[in-house]
Formats: C-alpha cells, sequence, structure tokens
C-alpha cells in the first residue's frame, strides 16, 4: 500500500498562510529562444508545490531561477528565506570529497563547533539510511545513494525552502517510493515551502499538495493531484494519461 | 525523408577565413578579460587571507611533486641536446672552458622556467580546466554556490598559491637537471672536467639572473593557473567540452607563456 500526502493537519494550516516563495510574471530566454514567458505563482510555508512538463519545459530553469544561480530577464522572484536547499538532479556532489566533507561544506555558512557539526551530519545521514557512509567518496556510492547524499546535503541547515530538481528521475520504482517518503517526512517534520519538479507520475501524485503544468513556458494548468486525474484541460489530460494525443505536439518536446 | 545537418555543428565550419578570425578573436578577447577578473578576484582572496591551508598542500602535491618526474626526463634531455650543441661550437673556438657558462646563462635565463612551465602547462593546467568543466558541468560548481561558497574562493585560490609556491622551485630544480646534463656533456663530449665547468658558470651568472628565473617562474605559475581556471569556470555544455577545454587551455597556456618569457627577456637582458 503506497502512503499519499497526509491531508494538511491544523497546526500546519495555521503556519500556511505565510508567504515563502513569490513569482511574478517571470521570463527567461536563452539565445532568444523563450523558455519561461510570464510565469506566477506562489508556494507557502509548510506547502509543497509540484511542477510537472514534459522534458525541456524549462522545469529546471525554473529553480536556477529562484536560487539565484540565474537571473530573470523580466520579472520577479521574492524568497522569504535565507537558507534555501536544492536537490540537483545530478546529485552534483563534490567528487574530490568524503561525503561527511560534502556534508560539511553545506554548514559552513553557519560556523558550528566541531562537536555540534559532527551531530547534525550524523543525524541528517541516518534520516537517509547512510550513516555507514561518512567518510565513502562519492564514486564509491550508488545512483540511489548519491541522490540520498545529495538529498541530506540540501537539507543540513534546515532551510526554510527546499527545491527538489527531478528527484526520482532514473531511480528504480523502489528506490522512487523511498525518495518520495523522504520528501514526504520533510516536509511533515520541518515545514519548508518546497517545490517538486518532475515528470514522474508517482512522484507528483504523492509529494505535491498542488500542481503546476508547465509547457511552451507558461501554466497550461493548475490544481491538486487528484484534480489533476479526471481534468479536461487538453494539456493535463494528455500529460496525466500519457497519450499521443494532445496539444503537446511529439516534435517540440 | 530527408536528412539535416544540426545547425550548430554546420556553424563551427568556417567558410570565410574572416568569420573564422572574428570568433578566435571574439573569444580570445572574452577569454583575456575573464582571466583579468579571476586574477583580481583571487588576489582579494589572498589578501584578506581566506586561504584554506589544507587544500594548499594537497594542491603542491598534485602540482609539485607530480611533475617532478616528468620535468626531470625533459630538462635532462634538453639539457643533453642543448649542450652537446654549445659544447660542439665553442670546442672550434677553443673555447672549452666557457662552456659551463653559456650553457648555465641558457638554463637560469630561458630554459629552466620555459620547460618547467610548459610542461606544468601540459600536465597541470589540462588537468585543472578538465576537472573544473566537469565540475561545472555536472552541477558540482551551482552546488557550491547554493551553500554559499565563492567558487574562487574555494578552487581557484589553493591552486594559484599551490602554482606560485611550486613553480620557482621546479624551474629551479629543472636548471639543475640541466646543469646536470651539461656537465656530462662537457665532460665526456668536450674533456672538459665538472671544476672547469662549475668555475665557468660561478664567473657568469650573476644574481639578476635568478630574480629573473624567479620572476618567469612566477609569471607562469599565474599563467598556468588564471587561465585554466578561467577557462574551466566558463565552459558550458556536455561531456566533450572536456575535451574540448583542455585543448584550449593547453594551447592558450603554453602560447602565452612563450609570449611573455620573451617580453620578460626583452625588458631585462635587450642589448643596450
Ligand atoms: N544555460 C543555458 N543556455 C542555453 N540554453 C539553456 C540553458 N539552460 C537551459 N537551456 C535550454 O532551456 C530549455 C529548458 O531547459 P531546462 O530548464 O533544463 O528543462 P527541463 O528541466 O524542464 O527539462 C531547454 O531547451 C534547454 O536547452
Ligand atoms: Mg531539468
Amino acid at each position: 500500500m503506497i502512503r499519499r500526502r497526509k491531508p494538511i493537519s491544523p497546526e500546519r494550516r495555521a503556519e500556511a498562510g505565510e508567504l515563502m516563495i513569490e513569482v511574478k510574471n517571470l521570463s527567461k530566454r536563452f539565445d532568444d529562444r523563450p523558455v519561461l514567458d510570464g510565469l506566477s505563482f506562489t508556494v507557502n510555508a509548510g506547502e509543497t508545490l509540484g511542477i510537472i512538463g514534459p522534458s525541456g519545459c524549462g522545469k529546471s530553469t525554473i529553480l536556477k531561477l529562484i536560487s539565484g544561480l540565474i537571473v530573470p530577464d523580466s520579472g520577479e522572484i521574492i524568497v522569504h528565506s535565507k537558507e534555501l536547499g536544492l536537490v540537483f538532479q545530478g546529485s552534483a556532489l563534490l567528487n574530490s570529497l568524503t561525503v561527511r566533507e560534502n556534508m560539511s561544506l553545506a554548514l559552513r555558512s553557519k560556523r558550528l563547533g566541531r562537536k555540534e557539526e559532527e551531530k547534525i551530519i550524523a543525524d541528517k545521514l541516518k534520516l537517509v539510511g547512510l550513516g555507514d557512509y561518512m567518510y565513502a567518496f562519492p564514486t564509491q556510492l550508488s545512483g540511489g545513494q548519491q541522490k540520498r547524499t545529495g538529498f541530506a546535503r540540501a537539507i543540513a541547515n534546515d532551510p526554510k525552502v527546499v527545491l527538489y530538481d527531478e528527484p526520482t528521475t532514473g531511480l528504480d520504482p523502489v528506490m522512487s517510493t523511498v525518495i518520495e517518503d523522504y520528501i514526504i517526512e520533510m516536509a511533515d517534520e520541518l515545514n519548508p515551502a518546497s517545490i517538486v519538479v518532475t515528470h514522474q507520475f508517482s512522484t507528483w501524485q504523492r509529494t505535491a499538495d498542488r500542481i503546476i503544468l508547465l509547457h511552451a513556458g507558461q501554466i497550461q494548468w493548475q490544481g491538486t493531484p487528484e484534480e489533476a486525474l479526471v481534468s479536461d484541460n487538453p494539456y493535463m489530460k494528455q500529460f496525466a494519461h500519457a497519450t499521443r494525443e494532445g496539444p503537446m505536439l511529439i516534435g517540440e518536446i | 525523408m530527408t536528412f539535416s545537418f544540426p545547425r550548430k555543428s554546420l556553424a563551427k565550419i568556417h567558410l570565410s577565413p574572416w568569420s573564422f578570425i572574428e570568433e578566435q578573436f571574439g573569444s580570445g578577447v572574452e577569454l583575456i578579460g575573464q582571466c583579468i577578473i579571476l586574477f583580481c578576484q583571487t588576489l582579494y582572496y589572498i589578501a584578506r587571507a581566506e586561504i584554506d591551508w589544507r587544500e594548499v598542500f594537497r594542491q603542491c602535491y598534485m602540482i609539485g611533486v607530480k611533475s617532478f618526474v616528468v620535468v626531470s626526463v625533459t630538462a635532462l634531455f634538453v639539457g643533453f641536446a642543448m649542450s652537446l650543441q654549445i659544447a660542439r661550437e665553442l670546442v672550434l673556438f677553443g673555447a672549452d672552458t666557457a662552456i659551463g657558462g653559456v650553457v648555465s646563462l641558457a638554463l637560469v635565463r630561458e630554459i629552466g622556467p620555459i620547460t618547467a612551465g610548459v610542461i606544468v602547462a601540459g600536465r597541470v593546467g589540462s588537468a585543472i580546466s578538465a576537472e573544473l568543466t566537469t565540475m561545472m558541468i555536472t552541477e558540482q560548481i551551482d552546488a557550491l554556490k547554493i551553500m554559499r561558497i565563492d567558487p574562487v574562493q574555494f578552487l581557484v585560490v589553493p591552486r594559484y598559491l599551490a602554482g606560485f609556491l611550486m613553480m620557482p622551485i621546479l624551474s629551479i630544480y629543472a636548471m639543475f637537471i640541466g646543469l646536470l646534463a651539461g656537465i656530462m656533456i662537457a665532460h665526456s663530449a668536450a674533456n672538459v672536467p665538472p671544476a672547469t665547468f662549475l668555475d665557468s658558470v660561478k664567473q657568469t651568472i650573476l644574481d639578476r639572473d635568478f630574480f629573473v628565473h624567479f620572476l618567469k617562474a612566477v609569471l607562469n605559475a599565474t599563467i598556468v593557473i588564471i587561465f585554466s581556471c578561467a577557462i574551466g569556470l566558463h565552459t558550458r555544455g556536455g561531456a566533450e567540452d572536456v575535451g574540448l577545454a583542455t585543448t584550449r587551455s593547453i594551447v592558450w597556456t603554453m602560447t602565452v607563456i612563450f609570449i611573455v618569457n620573451y617580453i620578460v627577456t626583452s625588458l631585462t637582458y635587450a642589448p643596450r
């Protein structure tokens, strides 16, 4: 029996409403080709927004814009948090450093004492089941273990905003479920504003409170994962049922 | 069904020599600009003493210790060939006793720094640009930025300091190996005893020669590390770009080393 996202508890609903991410009229072009074209959405504390859409529609670009790695051409992005965690699509661990040292980089800006840092690192690694891998190098880990390390590193300093870039893509179904469970646990325990970018059905169905469907640089549909399954919107229908027929042409994707 | 070239690869084949020169020139100017900025940022962190010494020592090992063998072999054979030519000519003029002086002049002023510089450019510069390009395309650099760690402070500063420390040592080492080769050649091919050879060396070499030697070594270190880091940190794309960045870094660092070497020589040794 696959566990789904718990309904928002009353306490969390009280805390929610605190606006964490505001995106207004966001546009971005690459080489004169518009990738994002006037996007607006918000994410509250305690809420998980799923962004879904075909490959190359600009999902990773949105996360890079929110985390400040690239700048928008126009529009506004406001993140009401200093701490921000990004789980990269390819885990992006520093290959020359051990798992422990990778974790310690994330905590560097906090300037903790050695003991304190050690404890946080051990705790977070235990959370993702990698307590015994402190001194392993990333190349000695399997793909799933690397993803989990990247996950642990992103949440090391308890960020109030967590962004996940295709956290389950390329993993086997069991590992996908494990990662989805982590995302759900994170959301339940730490109450961050989260964005999960994915095109994997189980992931957006299980982890998101609300989803937006992106295509051609714009939001084509938004609603809850349950509504998505019965939506009449031609884009959402095509995406949810994975059919060839629909407005998302093969040639464009 | 029609087959069409991907437009990007077609654009790389230049039909007009002018567009080729224009693109080469443009990207060259851009790279030099990136190097100047990177160098200033590096000096800024060094001036603020924000240095990770453990990483500096690790890089010293990567840059210095691992280059010793190849520098030894190269300097030895360059020394052999050069000494043989010099000995041959000087013997003709009956100036056997001056062999040591001429060989050591060539070594301390030109051959030492340039041999070490070119070897480090080939061995270390290429490795640095491959490593940083890989970190770029696998988003490791982005990960650093997210964790609010400046890639310049974290990656470039230790490499630069290590190059700065190791290059003079390698240059002087190359010079001594070359001198050893000179002594061997002078002894075997021109019957000059080592003592005579060394006497001639002592009479010819001035303090200024060592200063210029050191200056060249430090400049070479700067060129190799800054160019290869700048190329690495500004390459985007996929796995094939790692190879391109490596080639680019070797071509640039070696070319610039030769040019700068000549500029220093002409400023310090031009006949008056
Ligand atoms: N740095 C860049 N330079 C040029 N084009 C880019 C760059 N980053 C992304 N793109 C392009 O923008 C589009 C969206 O990319 P991306 O956000 O990675 O898509 P997704 O994550 O949805 O698969 C793609 O067509 C990609 O080629
Ligand atoms: Mg992506």
